[in-house]
């Protein structure tokens, strides 16, 4: 299709924008001095004449002749331009690089190039990108016209094609150079999905997301391995442009996922920027990683008009396992023997209290979107809302969200106006905290009411009358004590992006985004249950939190052919600029007056606490790119970032983090390209610095803290508030990770089978961590500061397969495997000489108890425990009984005491193994995604407490795990032994979705059916393998098994 | 490239800075706490940090009872002062024994302690926490630091001094509990400033006569004894710290000064400032800040002065099994402590033995046995099981007339760390020591006797009956659990090394073994080793 040429200016464009505009533009062309080229060229839909813009017009074509008609003449060049669209979809293509007689240009958004300069005569003009078949067209050129060259351009390797969010822009898949993943709608896992990152889990190789079974609850992940310990390790968030901070997407919440507020039925890509070159231009903040998630938007080029897409799903979730403790029989018997003199304390019930606050759960979800596009502009506008159950009685989440996606091109598609929306409004509610470790501990022979409410402290429900500690009864808790929060989060930015009309390789892009949120928690406990009676006498608990953050990004980017030089080069420079303004108002009282109000009032109190806190936080940084690209067979990238922040100390503020990439694509070369099998192979290697910063503000400065009410001193009859001077370090910055990745990516048969192999290492340094100081050096015995380093070493594999490419009715198969290995190891913590160890990983159960260790040499949080000794004779045909606080004496002093400890395993896993299959037939789809974790291991932290002192030294005999079954400990709590280290390696089947899609009434509607956690497969005798990411297994959420059924409908 | 490709450019970035100019400092200063630039400003700090230094000992961080702890690392309510040295005084004593696993103890039971124990190593840096703190306010009170201040009255200025003199009495106090528990250790002074270079360690002997040295120095600055200076110390407490000192100097230094323990505890008895509490038992009830007998105390409130250590863990921990809670003003027992047998046997039918819980003046209405469970002996056969051994609940929050204290969980009883019965004690085995002045120290010694039975029949007649073991046992009796008692064995020579005695798990066993000298002392903590290049080991470590 070629359209007719015009050969009149830009200016053409004009009428479309506002009156100011064209005032400004034309003062603008007035004080242009000779040498900036306009290029003539686009088209134009309406005349100035019928705009009732004549004189101007005429003025400006003055103007024009004056400034650029002399040069243009006397050079005898030509204009080229055109526009490129993908063959099969018609969609214009971007970067496409379009080069005639040695100039060349790369295509914009909407697929159109431009090239002056061109000499006349007959040339050919060839269009390249990655993933297509190079195209060529002849032309003859004329002196000073412009020609038309327009291609449509036929895919070959879509997967090379696909383009890749990156930071500040995106790229080709082709043409990446770092470790990146990027997962889209098609590939999200299916089902319930309330935390946005659980769309993810078990994708993309090297990336570890673990979630706590709760709906919607905090869902951490790990890229490539922790690389911090009292920093945070979690990557940062990067939605639609805004960086919204590291650990589950920044922000507050009122308690679960702060990412909760994203609607995953609105998330379009999830890219993961796995190494460190990739994340590298997100500077102090991307030593984690970085994962920038994309929302749907309206768009794709086409003016489509209006669609509406509705989706709609039902789910049932059921428990998969509970804690295994004791029954009823188990129980009488065990205190006849153990503690005979409380036999008369026993009922005759049998209850099952785990099994009486489970549930299976219901939830729904709803989801509406209108999209509509344009020529000029598009948007798409969703509603959402959710509302699941949990398994454990009295949890919920209800999510009520509103996206709007909005795009507006003006002045001829120059300027690029995208502005992004979201609000939403979260409830949850959770189950009381004392339930579920009660459910284990209440005695199986009680009853759950007590008709006479005698015992029962007025609540109706049977409880212990003891002043000793007891379990109490979980239902009388679920009943009367209450915990609920609501969140009200709202993002939103506008990015604009201007293209400079007569020079479209340069863009300016300027970036206005906010982040507020406001929560609320309460937290009721009534003086009349049985625990609160015993000690707190009731509790109440408001937290109100809120958060704004603000962010000012502005950048440059030139993407051209080079010139002088072979190859394309893409340049980005800016300077991003944001501050956080969040306000903690908790308030906190027990031994309430009055139960009567519940959590709607305050009552007076005996011990009332309130503090206020604000937190200020500022981020300013520098950044630039260079992305060199030649012939797609060599390509360069290299970035740099300067960031300030308030969270460094004096002269330490600012930081700078460098990056270089290489990647080499061997099946460019000639030797390779005639291999016509091999579509793809690309060799790439990287070093990064990357900084992390994901610690408490203000820990540079020496602060005072005031005492409250309850820790003052008395002097005389007098009490005196007390104030206590902080330990520092003033010169605390941020932590530095260095990273060296190598990488192979490969493709067969247009990326019909694909993958890539990548081998990293990384090192952090400066590690923060709260580490011991010589005693008298400091305010306390620990401070913050940055010393230790650790080490990362990994290897990933990821393939995909599409095994069976059945057309339209025929069986398709595609088939993909993850792999990946890290091995983490703590070097030091100590830049001289090495401490010993610090215990970590604090434990339910006695006082100050922990189960893990820092300890160089180590993985961080290895678990520190005796050599359990067992019994030599076998006296039981299946195990050997562990002795009861025998342990081995390993440094051979002749006692067994802390000495004796030792690391013992970690939790992080020695290998991850993920796998998805996707099949299609005629109108069916089926998927399933398998995913295994072998060599984690995880702290049973509810057998350990088990032994039968738990039937005597309380107020009342409680409960304990069925692992007492085993080890018959009679004494004190065992909590230190290995025996309780148990290996987690599971395999489990995510999910298994099956899909029908069909046409009713012409427009596609798809039902399909999903089962999540349809099986694990583990060794594990605790309730849930993946029991949190720290491998202590204590009160653990249950896991259940959801199916879902849903349709989506569009039209 | 020609000229306009590079123009453009320099123009937009000249713009890009531009918008970014007035953007380019990342300082933020907190907002919601003061900082050491502007604490000083206000007059009512120099009053606040002294309540802090104080408190230190009994509480544990900015929030009572828990949520902002002072120490890191440990259980918060483990890491006050009164609660660790219990542990290390007591436990492995022949006065008490804990069935709890939680770190560090199960070990002190046991003589199982290595330098990594969770108790030992946070009375370390407790020790170091006070010393540190009493540093920066002699830093910070300098008369140039106060000349710098437009805030400091002359009246002020006066309290101040003697605020100095406090700080330098509770850095020689904390360094006591250092050296008594570890030898020789680092000694860090106003001279040393935050975040300076690890400490020097010195002998023991050395830090001894640092200790002495400015409790000389400070002791008459420190304010007299009057209403408001309850809690605080006064120059009597400086005495009575010089007189454990002195009486321990063998100990400390290897050379002994029982004549100048003589001195010190006569200077506190003729100062006529205490006398006994008529009845025994009301020293240790949650209105014993009436007692005229405190010289020094650490002071608790079950509602402002709140704490999961101190008496709070003394009154929980000392109740359990089927004992009521409630008889103690409590809302729950810990099912903790325990006497030993060999502690039990000193009281014989001595009345101020009468909480021990074997005793039927003890027993509550409807409790049928000693520590709740049948056929109990006073042994402790397990160190595991709360019916092991007799309860002995010593400290109480029932007031002396039988009342409840202000709170059930927190506790009002105060912490006697020096009192006059003890003034007496030291006088006895000084006099016995030195051989002098026998008469009067029978005389003072009778008198405990007299206010224990409540008349004469249990007075010594001769002071030939007063022998060191007499008085050791009568401390024992006196002062159990009131954390002396390791100190006490130590001087006696009776803790461990040549000629030392059995007690109930001594060397981890039932009956007791005798252990190698170098366990009376305590392992300087193994961190402290690797931070401090300075640092030596004590032996056997």
């Amino acid at each position: 299709m070629h359209e007719p040429v015009t050969g009149v200016g830009t200016l053409g464009e004009l009428p479309r924008a506002s009156a100011a505009f064209r005032a400004l533009a034309l003062r603008a062309t007035r004080v242009r001095r000779p040498g900036f080229a306009i290029t003539p060229g686009s088209q134009k839909p309406y005349s100035l004449e019928e705009m009732g813009m004549k004189r101007e017009g005429y003025l400006f074509g003055a103007l024009l002749a004056v400034l650029c008609a002399a040069p243009l003449h006397a050079q005898q060049t030509a204009t080229v331009r055109g526009r490129v669209v993908d063959e099969a979809t018609k969609q214009p293509l971007a970067g496409v690089q379009v080069n005639v007689a040695g100039r060349g240009a790369l295509t914009q958004a909407d697929g159109r190039y431009v090239i002056t300069g061109v000499p006349t005569g007959s040339d050919t003009v060839r269009s390249r990108r990655i993933g297509y078949a190079p195209s060529r067209l002849v032309i003859t050129v004329v002196g000073s016209e412009t020609v038309v060259a327009d291609f449509s351009m036929s895919a070959e390797a879509v997967g090379l094609a696909e383009m890749i969010v990156t930071g500040y822009g995106q790229q080709t898949a082709g043409d990446i150079t770092g470790a990146v993943s990027q997962i889209t709608t098609e590939d999200f896992n299916p089902g319930r999905i309330t935390v946005p990152i659980q769309l993810i889990q078990g994708k993309v190789a090297g990336v570890q997301v673990v979630d706590n079974n709760e709906p919607g609850g905090g869902t951490t992940i790990r890229i490539r391995g922790a690389t911090s310990w009292s920093a945070s390790s979690d990557p940062l968030y990067v939605i639609d442009g805004m960086p919204v901070g590291t650990g589950s997407g920044g922000g507050i919440s009122a308690g679960r996922d702060p990412l909760n507020f994203l609607n995953p039925a609105d998330i379009q890509s999830v890219t993961v920027l796995k190494d460190a070159s990739a994340a590298a231009i997100y500077g102090a903040n991307a030593a984690n990683g970085v994962v920038l998630i994309t929302t749907k938007s309206g768009g794709g080029g086409a003016a489509r008009g209006t669609q509406v897409e509705y989706s709609s799903s039902y789910s049932s979730s059921s428990v998969t396992k509970l804690a295994d403790v004791l029954n009823a029989s188990q129980f009488a018997a065990a205190v006849a023997k153990y503690a005979a003199s409380r036999v008369s304390m026993l009922g005759t019930a049998s209850t099952n209290w785990q099994n009486l606050i489970t549930r299976t759960s219901f939830g729904h979800e709803q989801n509406l979107s209108v999209t509509n596009s344009n020529l000029g502009s598009y948007y798409r506008l969703s509603l959402g809302y959710l509302n699941q159950d949990g398994i454990l009685t009295g949890t919920n989440t209800e999510r009520l969200s509103l996206a709007l996606n909005y795009d507006q091109r003006l002045f001829s598609n120059h300027l690029d106006i995208k502005a992004n929306l979201k609000g939403t409004r979260t409830n949850d509610r959770f189950t009381p905290g004392d339930v579920l470790g009660n459910a284990r501990g209440m005695a199986p022979t009680q009853p759950v009411y007590d008709p006479n409410n005698v015992q029962g402290y007025g609540t109706g429900y049977w409880d212990w009358n003891t002043a000793g500690a007891s379990a109490s009864n979980p239902m009388a808790s679920l009943n009367w004590a209450t915990d609920h929060g609501t969140t009200w989060r709202s993002m939103g930015n506008v990015q604009a992006e201007y293209t400079m009309p007569f020079w479209t390789a340069l863009k300016a892009n300027v970036n206005l985004g906010y982040d507020a949120a406001l929560t609320n928690r309460q937290t009721f406990y009534p003086t009349i249950l049985a625990a609160q009676v015993r000690q707190g006498h009731g509790s109440l608990t408001l937290n109100n939190n809120t958060q704004v953050n603000q962010l000012l990004e502005a950048y440059l980017n030139y993407s051209a052919p080079l010139g002088i030089l072979p190859g394309n080069i893409d340049l980005t420079g800016g300077y991003s600029y944001s501050q956080s303004h969040s306000e903690y108002s908790p308030f906190n009282e027990t031994s309430l007056g009055s139960d009567f109000l519940g959590d709607n009032g305050i009552p007076t109190a005996l011990n009332v606490n309130n503090s206020k806190s604000v937190v200020d936080y500022k981020l300013i940084s520098w950044f630039g790119r260079v992305n060199y690209n030649i012939n797609d067979r060599y390509l360069v990238a290299a970035s740099v970032r300067r960031d300030g922040s308030s969270r460094f100390g004096t002269g330490q503020q600012w930081g700078v983090f460098p990056s270089v990439s290489l990647a080499w694509r061997l099946s460019q070369e000639p030797v390779l390209r005639d291999i016509r099998s091999l579509s793809d192979l690309k060799l790439r290697a990287s070093w990064a610095t990357t900084g992390n910063q994901a610690f408490g503000d203000y820990l540079q400065y020496p602060t005072y803290s005031f005492s409250n009410g309850l820790a003052q001193y008395q002097f005389g009859n007098q009490f005196i508030t007390t104030i206590r001077p902080s330990a520092v370090d003033p010169n605390i910055k941020w932590e530095e990770t260095g990273s060296y990745n190598v990488g192979l990516d490969f493709g067969f048969l247009s990326q019909r089978f694909s993958g890539a192999i990548d081998w990293y290492t990384k090192k952090t340094t400066d590690m923060i961590f709260y580490v011991p100081v010589a005693a008298g050096t400091n305010f306390s015995n620990y401070v913050t500061t940055n010393v230790g380093s650790m080490k990362n070493t990994g290897i990933e594999v990821s393939l995909t397969a599409r095994l069976l490419d059945g057309g339209r009715d025929g069986l398709g198969y595609t088939a993909s495997f993850t792999a990946s290995h890290n091995a983490n190891t703590l070097l030091s913590i100590n830049p001289s000489r090495s401490v010993a160890q610090i215990p970590v990983g604090g434990i339910g159960g006695g006082t100050g108890n922990t189960i893990q260790v820092l300890m160089p040499g180590q993985p961080i949080n290895s678990f520190f425990v005796y050599k359990q000794l067992f019994d030599s004779i076998s006296t039981s045909p299946t195990y050997r009984k562990p002795l009861e606080g025998q342990y081995a004496d390993l440094n051979g002093d002749g006692k067994v005491n802390s000495s004796d400890l030792r690391p013992y395993h970690s939790p992080w896993p020695t290998l991850e193994l993920g796998h998805t299959s996707s099949f299609t037939y005629r109108s069916f789809d089926l998927s399933f995604a398998l995913r295994a974790m072998t060599g984690n291991y995880v702290y049973n932290n509810v057998a350990a407490g088990a032994t039968y002192q738990a039937l005597t030294g309380g107020g009342s005999p409680s409960n304990m795990s069925s692992a007492i079954l085993k080890t018959g400990f009679v004494g004190t709590a065992q909590y230190q032994s290995d025996y309780f280290v148990e290996d987690a390696s599971f395999l489990r089947m995510d999910n298994i979705s099956l899909g029908y899609t069909f046409r009713y009434n012409g427009n596609p509607l798809r039902l399909y059916v999903t089962v999540q956690n349809a099986f694990t497969i583990t060794g594990y005798s605790g309730v849930d393998p993946t029991a949190g990411l720290n491998g202590i297994d204590n009160v653990t959420y249950p896991r259940s098994r959801t199916v879902t059924g849903g349709l989506s409908v569009r039209f | 490239m020609n000229l306009r490709t590079l123009k453009a450019p320099a123009v937009a970035a000249a713009l890009l800075f531009l918008a970014a100019a007035g953007c380019t400092d990342p300082t933020v200063a907190p907002k919601s706490t003061v900082t050491s630039a502007n604490i000083w400003s206000d007059a009512n700090s120099y009053q606040a940090y002294m309540a802090k230094m104080y408190g230190a000992l009994v509480l544990t961080g900015q929030r009572g009872p828990d949520g902002s702890p002072d120490l890191a690392q440990i259980d918060e309510g483990t890491s006050e002062f009164l609660r660790l040295s219990w542990y290390m005084q007591e436990l492995p004593t022949d006065e008490a024994v804990i069935g709890w696993g939680d770190p560090g103890v199960p070990e002190l039971n046991k003589w199982q302690w290595a330098s990594n124990n969770t108790i030992t190593v946070a009375m370390y840096y407790r020790v170091y926490y006070l010393a540190v703190l009493a540093n920066e306010f002699l830093r910070q009170t300098t008369a140039a630091a106060l000349a710098s201040r437009n805030n400091v009255t002359p009246a002020l200025r006066t309290t101040i001094q003697q605020y100095r003199a406090e700080a330098r009495f509770l850095r020689a106090f904390a360094y006591w509990a250092g050296i008594d528990f570890f030898g020789g250790i680092p000694l860090v002074t106003e001279a040393d400033p935050i975040g300076g270079p690890p400490p020097k360690q010195v002998t023991r002997d050395s830090m001894y006569r640092y200790i002495v040295s400015e409790l000389v120095a400070a002791k008459d600055s420190l304010p007299a004894k009057s209403a408001s200076t309850y809690g605080r110390a006064t120059p009597m407490a400086a005495h009575m710290l010089l007189a454990n000192l002195y009486l321990n100097a063998k100990v400390y230094t290897g050379t002994a000064n029982d004549a100048g323990a003589l001195t010190e505890a006569q200077t506190v008895i003729a100062s006529a400032q205490y006398s006994l509490n008529t009845v025994f038992r009301n020293n240790f009830t949650a209105d014993n800040n009436l007692s005229p007998e405190f010289i020094f105390a650490l002071l608790q409130d079950g509602s402002r002065t709140q704490t999961w250590g101190g008496m709070t863990f003394l009154v929980h921990a000392g109740c359990g099994g089927n004992m009521k809670a409630s008889d103690f003003g409590m809302d729950y027992c810990w099912g903790g402590y325990r006497i030993k047998q060999q502690a039990r046997r000193l009281f014989g039918t001595d009345p101020r033995g009468s909480f021990i819980y074997d005793s039927a003046a003890a027993r509550v209405a409807g409790d049928t046995n000693t520590s709740g469970v049948a056929n109990v002996k006073d042994s402790v056969i397990s160190i595991g099981n709360f019916a092991h051994g007799a309860a002995a609940p010593k400290f109480t929050n029932k007031t002396s007339t039988g009342s409840g204290g202000s709170q059930l969980t927190m506790i009002d009883a105060d912490f006697p760390v020096f009192r006059l019965a003890e003034a007496y004690l030291i006088y006895a085995e000084a006099a016995v020591r030195t051989n002098t002045n026998l008469a009067t120290a029978m005389g003072y010694f009778n008198l405990l006797r007299e206010r224990a039975y409540g008349n004469t029949t249990a007075d010594l007649t001769s002071t030939a009956q007063m022998t060191l073991d007499t008085i050791l046992a009568e401390r024992g009796r006196e002062l159990l659990f009131e954390g002396k008692r390791r100190t006490d064995l130590v001087r006696f020579g009776y803790f461990a090394g040549a000629g030392d005695r059995l007690w109930a798990w001594k060397g981890n066993q039932p009956g007791g073994v005798t252990m190698s000298a170098n366990y009376n002392l305590y392992a300087i903590p193994a961190n402290e080793l690797a931070l401090n290049p300075n640092i030596t080991q004590n032996p056997g470590f």
